[in-house]
């Protein structure tokens, strides 16, 4: 037990992240593809006998490219063990993964409150294959077992215990998601994050519990808090909470008992004596160093030093490398603050709407910049903006033709607004009584009757600004 | 080539009735492969040690708990055969998975094979098939086997032939049905000297299938002349059997005599810790091997039955000995104390042969302590007895040299071996001293 805690709660992470190679990690396999059981598998992954592993480099590239960007020390040698045990989705009853040096030592990566999470430790293993039960694992008679994910790589990421709420530990997991997508590294439509949490409270003295196999950051708050209520519970009842392993169950949004007696578990591992120890040289690691891009949290300070963003609007643009990319190519020809309140509130408004991400848009940055040049020069309203934003979802098209077609230019002509704004001055003496006599909501009035007037096409913005002045 | 190989398929099935060399003699294969057989390998007939994959014929490591196991595969080194000319006869008795000096510990219901001079007495291990093939065939063959601490050169020694074993990585290990990877090489047996360049070139290289296998240049071209040789003096005390030091001796004389060096070598950490270094690391490599063999796959019960209970059924007495063994050492508490120790001990034993190789060509010793023993003189020792066994070989298995045993003479008109090692990748040059050996002759009666 750990007496060194202080926080009210204690949570540290195993998460376990495939990575997007085009291989497995040990044969040429294919580690994405079809979803028909046993079809992507070969003797190495299945583990018969004489078969053997051999490296795919191109896994360790990835993985060691994670272990820069989170400041982790890479090893000078990649080693893999053996680790033994018996269990029906292991193709060799031992997995091949590391022990003896992980591959990145130590690393950190930072909250969206600015806080630091340490990292113990990051390493490359290969996935078993998976299971599957007609029933429940307990009901089933029998199980069935499908090799296509035997052999895939995996990173497992180990954190201190420094997470201090659920929250923490969803957020942290998406700060990660963000930086294996900025990677690249990681497939975030295909690819499984699977984690592993030990929680513990202060009203029992730090003891720890762990819940396996939680898949997925929502799962993974809602396994979290579901754990500490049960914790909370029992320490208010004055009931003594047991150093255990837990299984997190969806479908309840409950966790259950798995085991209680915490031996130490004995793995035997060996060197694999099938790989070769490689030397990892500065050479590999200076290449690999330079091809890390900006990541996220970076871009969020550089896009509220640069451009003054609001810190909302920066984080919301950086977090996701697409929508970043996106906005960066917008803002070579848009005021940046513009284009990233645009974007944020009307753009992923409209694609939470319609459940679709980034990568599913059907236009790019050429029309959304005509589109922003439009709004930024006052040519349209905000409501036509946004109808073009929701009609770019179905199709693309250039929203400057489509202005131009639909005659909705926005009425920029200083007279013509002048005269509408006098008739509404001459109809609703009342409000600008109000108004004048200090009611500003009176001038919101008035400025709709004249929007009303202009059948949207004026600007609020313009009316708002040459009201004032009429009535002054 | 037909008609010849029928012939020697039938010499085959007759020794098989008297030694039980083979666990399957691949009657339809070998016929197949005749009648495309080419050159360069044109005419030689190969037998292979059971625990090499040959696609679709029966590789058990003889092994009960693989009975029936037909691999999807060819071991590279099967391929390279087959596609050079070799016909492929059959597959070749041996210890399960390898693990026995004497060829006794054979899988359950597996019968022993028998001496080819003496039928009472053991062929030695693990390869004891392709050693006692290897006397007995009249035809052009040779045998592909495996060591892992000693097992070509035992049988080799036991039965009168040339075990040759290359250096750990020279010949690609995939298709292998592995006892210990980080010791198991492949290599030759033959009666002549000369017959083992050809099958050495064709099986050596690198293999991209193999992790572990070299990328060095396969050339076994040697021109030394005469040998600087260190006769290792650990390997000539009591423990060696009078007599056997005897004909080593007369060797060295000869040696001498024709104007080659010999000087007395000492390798005082592979003799004090070699034997315990092996069978921790070996033990510890087998055991996490042999767990893929459960019932789930392989064997001959559905899969949801017990893991323990099919391997309690199917593996004999040694395979769970080395089982147990190797768990132990690698157990959290012991594995510092243990696997890690020996794979440090490991290191420094490569460094003491190292040492010695700036000096020497070559380095000889007999190869067993003892001419083959019979069947129940074997059952009588301990299993710490048996181990002892390997005391000669298990250093050049240790560190990965390229080392052979050759015939040099008889005792009670039993053969008895000598074993010679060289630097790592110095293939060529062992080749050229087992020349001058089996130039040397015979001075048995």
């Amino acid at each position: 037990m750990n007496n060194n805690f202080t926080a009210e709660i204690v949570i540290g992470l195993e998460i376990h992240v495939q990575l997007n190679t085009k291989t497995k990690l040990f044969c040429g396999c294919p580690s994405q593809g079809s979803s028909e059981p046993n079809t992507r598998c070969c003797p190495i992954c299945l583990g018969h006998p004489g078969s053997r592993p051999v490296l795919n480099k191109e896994a360790l590239q990835l993985a060691a490219k994670f272990c820069l960007a989170v400041h982790s020390n890479l090893a000078s040698q990649l080693i893999f063990s053996r680790k033994s045990y018996f269990y029906p989705d292991m193709s060799k009853n031992f997995q091949i993964t590391q022990f003896e040096e992980p591959l990145g030592a130590g690393g950190k990566i930072f909250l969206k409150s600015g806080k630091e999470i340490g990292l113990i430790r990051a390493h490359l293993e290969e996935d078993p294959a998976s299971l599957s039960y007609p029933l429940s694992m307990k009901q089933s008679s029998y199980c069935l077992i499908d090799y296509n994910r035997s052999g895939n790589p995996l990173i497992e990421i180990v954190t201190r215990p420094e997470l201090a709420s659920p929250e923490e530990a969803r957020d942290f997991l998406n700060q990660l998601i963000s930086i294996l997508t900025y990677l690249k590294i990681f497939d975030v439509n295909n690819g499984i994050i699977k984690a592993d949490a030990n929680i513990s409270i202060r009203e029992s003295g730090y003891i720890r519990v762990e819940i396996k196999n939680i898949t997925g950051f929502k799962e993974l708050e809602a396994a979290l808090i579901s754990e500490i209520a049960r914790q909370k519970q029992l320490a208010s009842e004055g009931k003594k909470i047991q150093q255990e392993t837990r299984g997190w169950d969806s479908n309840t949004n409950t966790t259950h008992l798995m085991r209680t007696k915490e031996t130490e578990a004995d793995y035997g591992y060996i060197i694999e004596p099938d790989l070769p120890i490689i030397d990892i040289d500065t050479e590999f690691k200076e290449k690999l160093q330079l091809e890390i891009p900006e990541l996220a949290q970076e871009k969020i300070k550089r896009y509220i030093r640069t451009y003054q963003l609001d810190p909302v609007d920066a984080e919301v643009m950086a977090m996701e490398l697409e929508l970043a990319e996106l906005f960066e190519k917008v803002i070579a020809q848009v005021k940046p603050q513009l284009a990233a309140k645009w974007m944020r509130k009307e753009l992923l408004r409209v694609l939470n709407y319609n459940k679709k991400s980034i990568r599913d848009l059907k236009f790019n940055e050429l029309e959304l910049i005509e589109l922003l040049t439009l709004i930024e020069h006052h040519k349209i309203s905000d409501t036509t903006a946004q109808k073009i934003i929701e009609e770019l979802m179905v199709k693309a098209f250039s929203p400057k033709e489509y202005v131009a077609k639909n005659k909705l230019e926005q009425i920029s002509d200083d007279s013509e607004l002048r005269q509408f704004c006098r008739k509404i001055i001459s109809e609703n003496k009342t409000a600008v009584e109000d108004y004048k006599s200090g009611n500003d909501k009176s001038l919101n009035f008035l400025v709709g009757q004249v929007m009303k007037l202009s059948k949207g096409k004026a600007s609020p913005q313009m009316v708002s600004e040459l009201m004032k002045e009429i009535i002054k | 080539m037909i008609r010849e190989t029928k012939k020697v398929l039938e010499e085959c099935k007759k020794i098989q009735e008297e030694y039980f060399y083979f666990t399957a003699i691949c009657e339809e294969e070998a016929l197949l492969q005749a009648e495309t057989a080419n050159d360069p390998l044109r005419g030689l007939f190969v037998s292979v040690k059971d625990c090499l994959c040959v696609k679709g014929v029966e590789s058990a490591a003889g092994s009960r708990i693989l009975k029936g196991y037909q691999p999807l595969f060819d071991a590279t080194v099967i391929k390279r055969l087959k596609d050079a000319g070799a016909i492929i006869i059959g597959k070749t008795a041996q210890d399960e998975f390898g693990f026995g000096s004497f060829n006794t510990n054979v899988g359950l219901n597996v019968p022993i094979p028998k001496n080819p001079l003496d039928r009472e007495r053991v062929t030695g291990g693990s390869s004891g098939g392709g050693a006692g093939l290897t006397r007995k065939a009249s035809f052009n063959h040779v045998a592909i086997t495996e060591s892992t601490g000693g097992s070509i050169e035992s049988p080799a020694a036991f039965c009168g032939v040339i075990g040759f074993c290359p250096t750990y990585g020279r010949v690609s290990r995939y298709g292998l049905i592995s006892y210990a990877d980080s010791l198991d090489k492949i290599g030759i047996m033959s009666k002549k000297v000369s017959e083992i360049k050809p099958v050495l070139e064709m099986i050596s290289g690198y293999d991209q299938k193999d992790a572990t296998s070299l990328r060095a240049e396969v050339d076994f071209t040697a021109k030394t002349g005469k040998f600087k040789i260190g006769i290792i003096k650990e390997s000539l005390t009591k423990g060696v059997g009078a007599e056997i030091r005897k004909k080593v001796q007369w060797c060295i004389n000869k040696l001498k005599d024709n104007g080659h060096t010999v000087e007395e070598v000492s390798l005082p950490i592979t003799f004090a810790y070699g034997i315990p270094a092996y069978y921790i690391i070996s033990t510890s490599e087998a055991s996490s091997n042999l767990a893929r063999f459960c019932g789930l796959r392989y064997g001959n019960k559905t899969f949801n039955v017990y893991f323990a209970e099919i391997r309690s059924q199917h593996f004999n007495e040694e395979s769970k000995r080395r089982i147990i063994l190797g768990t132990f050492a690698r157990m959290a508490g012991y594995r510092d104390a243990y696997y890690i120790k020996a794979t440090k001990v490991r290191t420094k034993i490569i460094q003491e042969y190292k040492q010695l190789f700036q000096k020497y060509d070559v380095l000889i010793s007999p190869t067993m302590p003892v001419v083959a023993p019979k069947f129940s003189e074997v059952k009588k020792m301990t299993p710490l007895e048996n181990y002892l066994m390997d005391i000669l070989t298990v250093g050049p298995n240790l560190a990965g040299i390229p080392h052979a045993s050759i015939p040099i003479g008889k005792v009670n008109n039993l053969p008895v071996g000598l074993m010679a090692n060289t630097d790592h990748l110095q293939e060529g040059k062992l080749l050229e001293f087992l020349q001058i050996i089996e130039d040397l002759g015979d001075d048995s009666p």
